[in-house]
């Protein structure tokens, strides 16, 4: 039963990755098929060629590289000290900025996108890179920053005050005793902010959409537009996308899994 | 040896918390060997603390624990080896150095807590309930264990308890606290045979003090001092045996009395006896 369970949702969330892998192979050119197709009748990699052709594929992942390698480590930083912060404050002034930070979640994103296009304008960083990075600077989300507190949190307050009796400052304290024990979450937060800005289409539509700043999500967005018989590129391009997440992923899976503050 | 004994909440801890620092206090002022400490940091007082549970830092070797606060004051490493082997050795740690606090037993943790404390070299330890961490059928051992190194290192050791017997076998003087408030200092001796207050009084001894109200008066008799004559003074209400001796529980006029009798001595329960007090403590009604 639970194996069956185990299965389904392997197959749920599988699926949609296994049909788009499978629509990569097929050939450029032939006629879209009548319905969906588990494997094409002559797999190829021409799609994936065609992606080159289209697309100045290598710019595309140079600039979205660039990006995560900034904003990843960025956003956890921000969110690991914001959420030691908060962990550190007496109990009013901590319950208080927890309550905002959570009302933060609810802030559609939509009303920020004016703010900030006027904001970036008048630094003067539109069509660059850095709109796609500045949210790094808040955390990417307050989700982070609540992640970061809950697991500070978890540690017991004495350790705290045995390294505050030693001296150690409150970067020390963060970096030789806080962050060790919380390594899961660190690097689920990670997790987390990677996902964000490696998919980030909507920052980089509205604030860096110059052929030299433009990243992954939003060059192969713009392949939507290809016709039916070019519909495998679409999928090519969907793969390329998918697959650095997907190995990220798998990358901490094991951090993840085996260390202790989850417990 | 100063042991500080209270009900929780009376401010044991808060009291630990003012020597070594972690708080300021509202008004007073903490000396400790004369001087003034306000406004001096935690690091910089002469002065270690033992947590509640221990706090050692649960990723770190006893070897980086001990060490830790050398660490962080950036001894060289030569020195820090040196002071933590040194330490280390005072404790019976050596052999424990490379493993985590998680591979250690209760006792061995204590012991990685004080060796913390020691390299600091303080002049005052302060002990937050150091054995009640501890399983209840090792808590005798260590107790004597911890006294015997304590003394041996002949350093000031401020200890907090709730155990009212562990602070009158530990401490050679021992405070008693009541809501933030010092009843008594004294030995355990003067604190058992002339107790300040009816309070410490009902707090010291086990079992504790028996409290008669007698008009405007509080009167305190030890359960040893209360002699059972034939008569109708009091209503045996419960007896309790103890192995050694039988504790008997008597109604009287104004509260009820517990009377130590020896083995085979006890009346029955629901008779009436006749009740002679030796020594007792008088106290004004507060």
């Amino acid at each position: 039963m639970r194996v069956a369970l185990r299965l389904l949702v392997v197959v749920v969330f599988l699926a949609p990755l296994a049909l788009v892998l499978a629509g990569s192979l097929r050939r450029v050119g032939l006629p879209p098929p009548a319905g969906l197709e588990l494997l094409p009748a002559s797999p190829g990699l021409t799609a994936y060629d065609r992606l080159g052709e289209l697309t100045p594929l290598s710019r595309l992942l140079r600039n979205s590289v660039l990006v995560v390698l900034v904003a990843v480590p960025l956003a956890t930083l921000v969110a690991s000290w914001a959420g030691f912060a908060l962990a550190q404050l007496p109990p009013r002034g901590r319950r208080w900025l927890v309550g905002i930070t959570t009302g933060l979640l609810l802030v559609p994103l939509p009303m920020l996108w004016i703010p900030r296009f006027v904001l970036y304008l008048q630094v003067g960083v539109l069509d660059t890179l850095v709109p796609l990075i500045a949210p790094a600077l808040a955390a990417t989300t307050p989700f982070t920053v609540l992640l970061a507190y809950r697991a500070f949190r978890r540690v017991p307050p004495e350790l705290w005050e045995a390294a505050r009796l030693e001296g150690a400052s409150a970067l020390v304290t963060w970096w030789r005793v806080g962050l060790p024990l919380v390594s899961a979450t660190t690097t689920a937060i990670a997790a987390v902010a990677f996902v964000f800005h490696w998919g980030n289409y909507l920052d980089a539509l509205l604030y860096a959409q110059s052929e030299a700043t433009r990243t992954l999500p939003l060059g192969i967005g713009e392949l939507a537009t290809v016709d039916g018989a070019e519909q495998s590129v679409l999928f090519a391009g969907a793969v390329v996308l998918a697959v650095p997440a997907v190995l990220a992923l798998l990358a901490v899976q094991r951090p993840l899994l085996a260390t202790r503050d989850g417990s | 040896m100063l042991a500080v004994v209270g009900p929780s909440g009376s401010g044991k801890t808060t009291l630990l918390r003012l020597v070594c620092g972690l708080l300021g206090p509202d008004e007073g002022s903490v000396r400790i060997g004369g001087q003034e400490q306000a406004g001096v940091p935690p690091e910089r007082r002469p002065v270690a603390m033992v947590f509640q549970g221990y706090a050692l830092f649960p990723h770190l070797t006893v070897r980086e624990n001990v060490g830790f606060g050398l660490r962080v004051r950036r001894v060289r490493r030569g020195d820090r080896d040196a002071r933590v082997h040194e330490a280390a050795q005072k404790l019976g740690l050596y052999d424990l150095l490379d493993r985590q606090p998680a591979e250690l037993s209760g006792g061995e943790r204590q012991r990685v807590a004080l060796a913390r404390a020691l390299v600091r070299d303080p002049a005052v330890f302060c002990l937050d309930e150091p054995l009640s961490s501890l399983d209840p059928l090792l808590r005798a051992d260590a107790r004597r264990e911890l006294a015997d190194l304590l003394r041996a290192d002949g350093r000031c050791a401020v200890f907090v308890t709730h155990d009212q017997s562990e602070a009158m076998t530990l401490g050679d003087r021992v405070a008693v606290l009541r809501d933030g408030c010092l009843e008594q200092v004294d030995t355990p001796r003067a604190l058992y045979d002339a107790p300040a207050t009816p309070f410490v009084a009902s707090f010291v001894g086990t079992p504790a003090m028996s409290l008669l109200r007698r008009g405007s008066q509080v009167v305190g008799v030890r359960p040893e001092h209360v002699r059972l004559v034939p008569g109708q003074d009091a209503f045996v209400h419960a007896v309790e045996d103890h192995g050694h001796e039988v504790q008997v529980l008597l109604d009287v006029d104004g509260g009820r009395l517990v009377a130590r009798v020896p083995v085979g001595d006890a009346p029955p329960v629901g008779s009436r006896v006749g009740v002679v007090l030796g020594r007792t403590t008088t106290w004004p009604v507060g």
